[in-house]
């Protein structure tokens, strides 16, 4: 498979009063076509960041540092200039469904109005052919034509988030980022969206980023899993690697997992993480982990530990997990 | 709170409204205000003002209707000022028709293009007293103007006026020179005695005068004779050349100083204007959260009330009422009060609406908390800053109404308000007669006091309302 | 297994709660009535002394409006709540405050439950000003020293000064319970308490509330649309839909044999973190979502999703929660046959 992204010393800081905040710090991961990845963490820990830094639109004080590199299809998109990116890759090539999208839509106009809106910003067609597009993208995932003429309050949840992923699709983008984009709903719901876009992505041949904090769900919807850690990756590996019989390596990812609460087996006692993840301003020398790790030895303190492949494409950043 | 927390917001908040230009410019206007409030003796030339602005003859010494001093900067031919003069040179003379003398001198030193309005004499006598009045003019002539007698005085005041008790003598003085002609020819009711005085004596100083500058000597003699024995005396003699400009702002028709009335004004601009937005707004306030706490039938028969007093306009009905009760400063104000308290209430309502579906005013349900604890303990505190801003903002709407009610004439009469000067200001006419300085500063100033408060207001409410949504 | 009517702390009965629109006053005297939001809709329940009880549904099923009843937060339209035997929805104003005292709630978002303008110390101190628990000052500062070391907020003295946006979630959470154990309460409505917290100290705050009920003997009402957390916190659970209850039981047993078919739909959906589904579509069996409480379905409140519902779902009568045995309660007239 070829790859379709590749992410190569991401760096991404917050420069406020107090200092510099290290919101991601040299973050390497690639994406192949077709595939889907998933980035898990707890908040704070950079998810986010990192799918708004490939559409190359920090907040402010947020910048990416020199040195960065995004090649998404064989360029480096940080090469590029501003204008250039919101003409050929934002949104047509990497689109986002953000966090909470569903409840950022207009409550005083139509939905069809507001779809209408952002096609027309992007592609030169008139009111026919776009009505007839948006029927085709609403029928793909799974709402009638008549959701056009309603106000989003008029919605439930479940039929917002598909409109939000209608709209993300529009354009045909080959990179789909999704931010979170179950968390508001109920589970059924949740089942229902996980499905539609598996379905979308067999159908447009897309490639997701997938964004979450439930472990649970990442296992269902990525091939392969990233657990990153107060900006940094901690584990990088296949869905088999990180959910299978062996576990995963990292013992952050460990400890998650082991914090996850399972529904269809009776589990005596979770395990969690004490201690609260650290302030980005001045992260904790070493292992940025270490202070809560459990397997915490004197190196861990001292040196940061590198990101490893301990075996074909299972990456570790901890020293317990060294060859 | 406590006292600490209390500090540290009130620091919070001036790091904040230092940022702010126009609250740094109202708030050192207000504080300009409040020290010329606190020490007002001392900005007032007139110190009785207060008691005194409806007594004619506690301004009957002043120039009618004149304008600025200031404004002789300004004007190719210079207005004679007004000056005061105590304690006269007194000497003893030998008087060829009186014999031994008293003379009381005073010099004025007239530099002026347009001579003064008038010349008063004022002193406190006993017993019987007669005075010989004259002036000494700088070319050596000597214009007699009158002679004072009177008995049985004690302690009395005496007053002599020139405009209006030289009249004769002075045109006896023109008859040196001018020929009857000349006299009958000009219409002498139109020539004040004042400007033959200080004009150069020829035959044509009734028509055509030129002004005579130097050094006039006002004479008052009386005879040794009757001062000899001490039982008659006279003291605090005391001369008032009366300018044809005067003091920092003028007078009005009624010789009224009118900076002494816009200085004595401001502390009722200011009474007027915080009492009524205080008490407005707190009520207003308060209204506003038991409506949107308590919701239902109350907030709907609370929300028709307001309604109904929001509807109602709020001059004409002020207008009836100030009519019916004695104008009296305390019906007015509360008669604002009355209609301003609707001001804050709808924001208030909504902004309480929302504060009452936080959790943490749930929780203190939860918890046991009383309906008052949680309007006074959770929902003011958040709402008192906005009141702040809200109490500041209409302060100017008091000082504009009661000076709209003053302007038409239904104001307190006790007390001087700046809508009281226009008001009369209107009735004389001033517009037509082109009397600025009697309508311009007072409307300036509550125009002043109006924008002082707003940019106060504007600035607390730009600093204080983002801290609603501190969450 | 039937409950004995002695170790009963709480019990509900055809508990109601209907909501009318707000309305005008010109509405109101036209006698002109909007659709009724009918949130809760004839539930019965019972908890033991000492027993987590879970309330799951998902939103809109009513699972908080029935919190909030339970809290007094709002007055039911019809129904019981008895606590120790008491009715306590027709009670005076000493009675409610007395009964404010022994029940106690712990909210979703522990920061939105506290005035951010309270510190830590007056957050806690209110609920001891509020039901004039005696002693000055200095007695009330050793309570809520106590009530900080009991959900282990350490050193206490460290975090009274605070305000509560200086705190953590989880440390937030702590001060939340915290403030309801200060009037030693007997029961605890927790109204999902975790699910605004990472999952990495989730069990932390779980382990904690536990600690909590054992040592002071507590029961808790665990209202969550999380079945994982319920499955693990909880020792007995209801399933609610649209209002009403469609399950109840030992929450072992309602999870790894439910009756219901919304509760095993509801089961069937949750994700577990196991390899090998990434290609698999996962098989739902109901499909649309949960209708809006202001239209309630005739009949069987379930029959429009449900992919067992015969014609006589919709026609007949809505089915009554019925015992099938060991404490299991189900709403299904056809659980036999699915």
């Amino acid at each position: 498979m070829d790859k379709l992204l590749e992410v190569k010393n991401l760096k991404l800081y917050y420069h406020t009063v107090a200092g510099a905040v290290r919101a991601l710090d040299d973050v390497s991961f690639d994406l192949k076509k077709g595939e889907t990845l998933g980035l898990v963490g707890e908040s704070g820990c950079g998810k986010t960041t990192t799918g708004v830094a490939l559409l190359k639109m920090p907040s402010p004080p947020g910048r990416i540092e020199e040195g960065s590199q995004i090649i998404l299809d064989g360029r480096d998109i940080m090469t590029l200039s501003e204008k250039e990116i919101r003409k050929n890759v934002r949104w047509e090539e990497v689109s986002m469904v953000f966090q909470g999208a569903m409840n950022c839509l207009t409550p005083v106009y139509t939905i069809g109005k507001q779809m209408l809106e952002t096609l027309q910003e992007h592609r030169d067609m008139d009111r026919k052919q776009a009505v007839d597009l948006i029927t085709e993208y609403l029928g793909l995932v799974g709402l009638p034509p008549e959701v056009m003429g309603r106000y989003p309050h008029e919605m439930s949840g479940g039929m917002k988030q598909r409109i939000v992923i209608a709209t993300a699709l529009f354009l045909k983008p080959k990179l789909v980022i999704l931010d979170e984009p179950t968390t508001a709903l109920d589970v059924i719901v949740q089942a229902q969206i996980i499905n539609l876009l598996k379905k979308l992505k067999k159908t447009f041949d897309l490639s997701f980023i997938f964004i979450t904090h439930d472990l649970s769900l990442e296992a269902e919807v990525s091939d392969r899993i990233c657990v990153m850690y107060a900006g940094k990756i901690a584990e990088l590996g296949t869905n088999g690697q990180i959910y299978g019989a062996q576990g995963p390596m990292h013992p952050y990812t460990e400890k998650l997992l082991q914090a996850t609460p399972l529904l269809r087996k009776k589990v005596d006692s979770l395990s969690y993480i004490p201690g609260t993840p650290p302030d980005l301003i001045d992260p904790p020398k070493g292992c940025r982990f270490h202070p809560r790790c459990h397997k915490v030895m004197d190196k861990c303190s001292r040196e940061e530990p590198p990101l490893l492949e301990i075996e074909p494409g299972h990456m570790v950043a901890c020293w317990r997990c060294g060859k | 709170m406590s006292m600490k927390d209390f500090t540290y917001r009130l620091g919070e908040f001036w790091a904040d409204f230092r940022k702010e230009t126009s609250g740094l410019i109202g708030l050192g206007i207000l504080a300009l205000c409040v020290v010329v409030v606190l020490a007002e003796p001392l900005f007032l030339p007139y110190s009785d003002v207060n008691g005194n602005w409806r007594n004619i003859s506690y301004w009957e010494d002043n120039p009618q209707a004149a304008p600025p001093a200031w404004t002789n900067l300004f004007a190719k031919e210079k207005s004679a000022t007004t000056s005061r003069y105590k304690s006269p040179v007194v000497t003893d003379e030998d008087d060829p028709e009186f014999g031994a003398v008293r003379v009381y001198t005073f010099k004025y030193g007239y530099k002026f293009d347009k001579a003064p309005l008038d010349i008063i004499l004022r002193a406190k006598g006993t017993g019987m007293l007669f005075m010989n009045i004259s002036i000494e003019r700088p070319d050596g002539e000597s214009v007699f103007l009158g002679q004072v007698y009177q008995d049985g005085l004690d302690g009395d005041p005496i007053r002599f006026a020139v405009e209006t008790d030289a009249r004769s003598a002075v045109y006896e003085f023109i008859r040196n020179f001018a020929s009857d002609e000349a006299i009958s020819n000009s219409d002498s009711s139109n020539v004040k005695p004042t400007d033959i005085i200080f004009s150069k004596a020829g035959e044509n100083m009734l028509s055509a005068r030129e002004p005579l500058k130097g050094e006039y000597l006002v004479r008052i003699k009386i005879p040794a004779s009757i001062l000899e024995d001490g039982t008659n005396t006279i003291e605090d003699l005391r001369l008032l050349v009366t300018g044809r400009v005067s003091g920092v702002l003028g007078t009005d028709t009624a010789k009224r100083d009118l900076y002494s009335g816009i200085i004595a004004g401001l502390k009722w601009a200011l009474f007027i204007g915080l009492v009524t937005s205080v008490i407005s707004v707190l009520v207003g306030v308060m209204y506003g959260i038991i409506c949107a706490y308590f919701g239902g039938l109350t907030d709907t028969l609370m929300s028709f009330v307001f309604e109904v007093f929001v509807s109602m306009p709020m001059l004409p009905i002020l207008i009836v009422l100030s009519a019916i009760f004695k104008p009296s400063i305390w019906i007015i104000i509360g008669s604002m009060i009355v209609f301003y308290w609707v001001g804050p209430v709808k924001t208030v309502r909504s902004m309480a609406l929302q504060i009452k579906e936080e959790t943490y005013i749930e929780a203190a349900k939860a918890l046991g908390s009383g309906k008052w604890r949680i309007i006074f303990k959770h929902m003011a505190p958040l709402l008192l800053p906005y009141s702040f801003a809200n109490m500041a903002l209409s302060v100017p709407g008091a000082i504009v109404a009661e000076s709209s009610l003053s302007l038409l004439g239904l104001g307190d009469p006790s007390i001087i308000t700046w809508g009281q000067i226009l008001h009369d200001a209107q009735l004389s006419g001033a517009t037509l007669n082109g009397l600025w300085w009697w309508i311009v500063p007072p409307g300036l100033f509550i125009a002043l006091m109006g924008m002082t408060f707003a940019f106060l207001g504007f600035a607390m409410d730009k600093i204080l309302h983002p801290k609603l949504r501190t969450r | 297994m039937s409950i004995d009517k002695n170790d009963v702390i709480l019990e509900i009965k055809d508990l109601k709660k209907h909501f009318a629109p707000h309305q005008s006053l010109a509405q109101t005297l036209t006698g002109k009535n909007r659709k009724v939001v009918k949130a809760v809709d004839g539930i019965s329940f019972a908890i033991r002394r000492g027993e987590i009880f879970g309330l799951i549904g998902e939103s809109g099923s009513g699972k908080t409006t029935t919190g909030k009843l339970v809290m007094k937060l709002i007055d039911p339209t019809s129904g019981t709540i008895e606590f120790n035997g008491e009715d306590v929805t027709k009670t005076d104003k000493e009675r409610t405050k007395a009964y404010r005292r022994q029940v106690q709630m712990i909210f979703q978002d522990p920061y939105a439950s506290m005035n951010p303008r309270f510190k830590i110390k007056d957050v806690l101190e209110e609920p001891l000003i509020i039901h004039k628990i005696p002693g000055g000052h200095v007695e009330h500062e050793e309570m809520i020293v106590k009530a900080l070391t009991e959900v282990k907020l350490n050193p206490p003295e460290e975090f009274m000064g605070r305000y509560p946006h200086m705190l953590s979630g989880g440390q937030r959470q702590r001060v939340a319970t915290a403030r309801t154990l200060i009037l030693n309460p007997l029961m605890l409505v927790a109204d999902e308490p975790v699910s605004m917290i990472d999952l990495s100290t989730r069990a932390e705050i779980l382990h904690m509330m536990k600690d909590v009920q054992r040592d002071l003997g507590l029961t808790y009402l665990y209202i969550t649309h999380d079945l994982s957390t319920a499955r693990y916190f909880t020792d007995r659970i209801a399933v609610m839909y649209l209002g009403r209850i469609v399950e109840m039981g030992d929450a072992d047993d309602v999870i790894d044999h439910p009756l219901h078919p919304y509760t095993k739909a509801l089961i069937d959906a949750v994700p577990e973190p196991e390899t090998g589904k990434v290609d698999v579509i996962k098989e739902l069996p109901i499909s649309g979502e949960i209708p809006s409480p202001a239209n309630i379905p005739p009949g069987c409140r379930f029959h429009t999703r449900c992919p067992y519902a015969k014609p006589e779902c919709s026609a007949e009568a809505e089915p009554e929660l019925i015992d099938v045995g060991n404490g299991h309660y189900q709403a299904c007239r056809r659980y036999k046959e699915i």
